[in-house]
């Protein structure tokens, strides 16, 4: 959300000044994503207060934690006498608000320098004064709406699923195939907007366009989410209706919707309420007792009742045994206040996060059992270094240079659906193939001596379910032409002892290749990695390798 | 022209299928595509050539320029394969040869090295490891910590799904986790109050690589539940690792945050390392660097756990030990960790 500071200060008289106000904000309200001399940007990115993508409410939260007052005032608009637009709502639960509003006698131009500005420092593209006016208001209300030519729709409007197969042309030229997983807007000639996420084409404004049916609406968040990532359809208006939006802000958005129409000449004419439009009052009960042991931090009575009043809630006390009740009436607007611990962290940020006092932990040490492996993992990692191996880290995946090189199968390792490219498609099944390649790296790199060690989670399909053993893997190559010789014995060390009975296979040395045993179980090999492989990686040295099981070791 | 051409062909050809050794391949590779190889030289001689003859030159100076390429690397590949069937004949025996071990120095990598400081920084205090799943399902890397799907919290984590194509699972239902909270649940179900335990472990994110951003980065992580925890624990803990981390003088501060599976949430900040706290190109002139994440367990997910919310409470905390390595040992690519690169990974 970006907050135009001159829009702002239009709506909040603001008692401190900018720079103050940046730093004020992340201590008792949300981070700032960037600050210019234009707007200050909130850092929403997965937050749950929907009120803060309403510039109206963020006014009312900076005057609150600034004592400063908002220059507005609130009151719910009277729709009753007006004629009636048909709308017919199929599934109540997808869409349990829809308002449309007809506005005729408009004429289409360009917008004033004041409300070009406004939506500029909101990031958001000026149209024309017709389509601007539904993001103004989105942005100051946090509603957002859509307007279509009214000359352009024909007969009832409805709001229903996609059917199978169905088509539409969104606005920005592009066809969309629909499901029924997606919500539509139509009329009786079919679908006139995909809901919540973007207008259809042809019944959009143009030019010419002289009355409109302007839609404010509240539709059922998951879906608009799920539709929104489906057509890759992110908009203002799809990252409002992904939070539950209120309702009785949403009739004072559209009566300064239509507002700002008649003041360009346009007249209502018609406007359909279709859904309950009454907000459900939430009370949540409160205890000081509660409060007071969560934060760590005696707050009185007063401070609380008094922070929570400025952030508008209401509440209703009564004492019992020492203790404070509260019975505490959320606001409409505050949608993301549903339990106790959230109105908690509301008195905890209004006193301040970074006044409360460190307390140190008791000394109720519980006795719980560790398993010996992580000890064990730490000794074997030290130990490795002590015999002169360098612990490297690798990633958990196959690059497509090891996948080509070993010419590996990969439908015997497990892949990502979503990889963030080929380099990371594919878990890596074993250590050893990583390490070839940071032992190649580094002899490319002019080192000729590399003895290196990792340990790590290998990632295997265990009779159909993923596996994912801890593991040790060396690998060395000292310019020798019998590199195992040396990695034998550095993996003595750990006390382990070979057996010679081992057919290779493809990627290892014809002869030298061995089961590692430790009390005659096994518990990996060493080899020398066929040289055909290594040449593969641009190198001609010899290079040994072992592998481990860590859990056979325990 | 066309005969010089065709006279280089012919002489390197020969050469390059007499050639038994790669050394000599090599020589045979510079004397044409070197500095001053025969091929590299010729083609400025073309330009004194009418242009009729340079067009029939041209293509032909590619061809053969290609074939002997080619040829070079055919030969190469048939020297290897030869040398590779004598490697039957090479001897192996794991009784000691009388080989001395060359002494190196060996070198923790430096993840490692703060890591094992964190564990035993925490040990001191009664936490214990734990460890959870790499791949994981939906229901404990999301569901469980009161993430549910379609929910917006859900941009905070570009999560990676594993294929189920050969995998038993339904499709959508495993993932690598992107959090270790995910053994938030499991440390609840297998331990009784009061817990103090702590997971230092592998991480995956949907994330484009840059200095400063890594797909697979570890994170550290505490789970604290007794009876009577509270904010001010959470401001001790914080300080507590700072200081014994970052330095005696770090100082911690916290500040509102959301994240689903806490309430009260928090973004921890440290005092910046570098300016102690005045504000320099570092720390965005803020004097604060926002370090770990933490906050008191949400009650629906320690009711997940099956421990009750009205009984205990609780302090999640983490952070991401990559990053305190870098700010503390001066690492200016996120990068190096996993380059694998010795001279990087020798200075530690």
């Amino acid at each position: 959300m970006k907050v135009s500071i001159g829009w702002l200060k239009e709506l909040v008289d603001l008692k401190v000044s900018v720079e103050e106000l940046v730093k004020l904000l992340p201590l008792r309200t949300i981070g700032a994503k960037e600050v210019t001399d234009q707007y200050i940007e909130l850092d929403m990115k997965g937050y749950n207060r929907a009120d803060l993508l309403s510039l109206r409410r963020v006014a009312k939260e900076i005057a609150v934690i600034t004592n400063s007052e908002v220059k507005f005032t609130q009151k719910t608009p009277d729709f009753s006498k007006l004629y009636s637009i048909s709308v017919e709502v199929e599934n109540i639960q997808l869409c349990p608000v829809y308002c449309v509003a007809k506005i005729e006698n408009l004429k289409i131009g360009q917008s004033d320098k004041t409300w070009k500005q406004k939506l500029n420092d909101s990031g958001i593209r000026t149209v024309n004064n017709v389509a601007d006016i539904t993001n103004l208001v989105m942005v100051e209300y946090g509603q957002p709406m859509h307007a279509f030519d009214a000359g352009k729709v024909t007969g009832n409007i409805g709001v229903r699923v996609a059917k199978k197969d169905e088509k539409i042309t969104t606005l920005d030229g592009k066809v969309r195939n629909l499901t029924p997983e997606d919500l539509l807007i139509t009329d009786d000639n079919g679908p006139i907007g995909i809901a919540g996420v973007m207008g259809g084409k042809d019944s959009g404004i143009s030019e010419g366009t002289t009355s409109i049916l302007l839609e404010a609406a509240i539709f059922d968040p998951v879906s608009i989410r799920k539709t929104s990532q489906k057509h890759g359809l992110y908009s203002e208006a799809s990252k409002r209706f992904q939070h539950e939006l209120a309702k009785t802000n949403l009739l004072e958005a559209l009566a300064a919707a239509i507002k700002m129409y008649e003041d360009l000449g346009g007249k209502l004419t018609a406007l359909t309420l279709v859904g309950d439009t009454k907000d459900k009052t939430k009370v949540i009960t409160l205890s000081q007792e509660k409060v007071n042991s969560l934060i760590g931090v005696n707050i009185t009575p007063q401070h609380l009742e008094d922070s929570l009043t400025k952030l508008g809630f209401t509440l209703a006390s009564h004492i019992g045994s020492g203790n404070v009740i509260w019975e505490v009436t959320v606001p409409y607007w505050r949608q993301d206040c549903n339990i106790e611990e959230d109105l908690i962290e509301e008195v905890a940020r209004m006193y301040g996060y970074e006044k409360i006092p460190a307390k140190p932990l008791t000394d109720n040490i519980p006795n719980m059992a560790e398993k010996p492996l992580f000890r064990y993992i730490q000794t074997l990692k030290q130990a490795s270094s002590e015999t002169g191996l360098t612990e490297v880290q690798t990633y958990s995946y196959y690059s497509t240079a090891v996948l080509e090189n070993l010419l590996l199968d990969k439908d015997k390792l497990i892949k990502l659906v979503n990889p963030i490219s080929a380099e990371s498609e594919y878990l890596r099944d074993n250590l050893w193939p990583n390490l070839l390649e940071a032992v190649a790296k580094n002899i490319r790199n002019g080192i000729k001596d590399v003895a290196i060690f990792e340990i790590g989670k290998a990632y295997l399909i265990k009779d159909g379910l993923p596996d994912e053993p801890h593991r040790l893997a060396i690998a060395l190559s000292n310019g020798s032409n019998n590199p195992i010789a040396e990695l034998y014995q550095i993996c003595q060390t750990f006390h382990l002892g070979g057996g010679l009975d081992r057919t290779p296979g493809e990627f290892f040395h014809p002869a030298r290749s061995a089961i590692l045993e430790k009390d005659g179980e096994e518990v990996g090999f060493i080899a020398e990695i066929h040289p055909r492989i290594v040449n593969k990686f641009g190198i001609e040295q010899r290079v040994a390798v072992l592998e481990i099981e860590i859990t056979t070791l325990l | 022209m066309e005969q010089k051409i065709s006279g280089i062909q012919n002489n390197y050809s020969e050469k390059i299928k007499q050639a038994g050794s790669l050394r000599e391949l090599d020589e045979i590779f510079l004397a044409l595509f070197g500095k001053a190889g025969e091929l590299n030289l010729l083609p400025k001689e073309f330009g004194k050539l009418p242009e009729e003859a340079r067009k029939k030159v041209g293509p032909l100076f590619n061809k053969v320029k290609q074939e002997l390429e080619k040829g070079i690397e055919q030969r190469r590949n048939a020297v290897r394969e030869q040398s590779y069937k004598k490697l039957e004949e090479e001897k192996f025996s794991l009784t000691p040869e009388r080989w001395e071990a060359k002494k190196r120095q060996g070198h923790l990598h430096p993840v490692t090295q703060l890591e094992k400081e964190i564990v035993n920084l925490f040990g001191k205090l009664g936490f214990k490891q734990f460890e959870a799943p790499h791949i994981d399902s939906e229901e404990y890397n999301f569901e469980l910590l009161n993430i549910p799907q379609g929910h917006p919290a859900r941009d905070l984590w570009d999560t990676l799904y594993i294929d189920t194509h050969n995998i038993k699972a339904t499709p959508g239902e495993l993932l690598l986790r992107t959090h270790t909270s995910n053994a938030q649940i499991r440390i609840m179900k297998e331990f009784k109050p009061p817990i103090r335990m702590m997971i230092i472990d592998r991480c995956f994110r949907y994330e484009n690589v840059d200095a400063r951003h890594e797909h697979t980065l570890d994170q550290f992580e505490i789970v604290y539940i007794d009876k009577g925890i509270s904010m001010a624990n959470l401001q001790f803990l914080s300080e507590y690792f700072f200081k014994g981390i970052l330095g005696e003088d770090i100082k911690a501060r916290l500040r509102p945050k959301y994240y689903p599976f806490v309430e009260p949430g928090a973004g921890v900040d440290a005092e910046c390392i570098f300016c102690k706290g005045k504000g320099c190109k570092i720390c965005g002139e803020a004097g604060w660097m926002e370090l770990a994440g933490a906050g008191m367990i949400h009650p629906q997910v320690l009711k997940n756990g099956g421990i009750d919310p009205n009984e205990y409470s609780g302090i999640a905390w983490g952070a991401g030990p990559e990053r305190m390595a870098m700010l503390k040992y001066g690492v200016e690519n996120i990068r190096s960790f996993k380059s694998g690169d010795l001279k990087f990974l020798e200075k530690f």
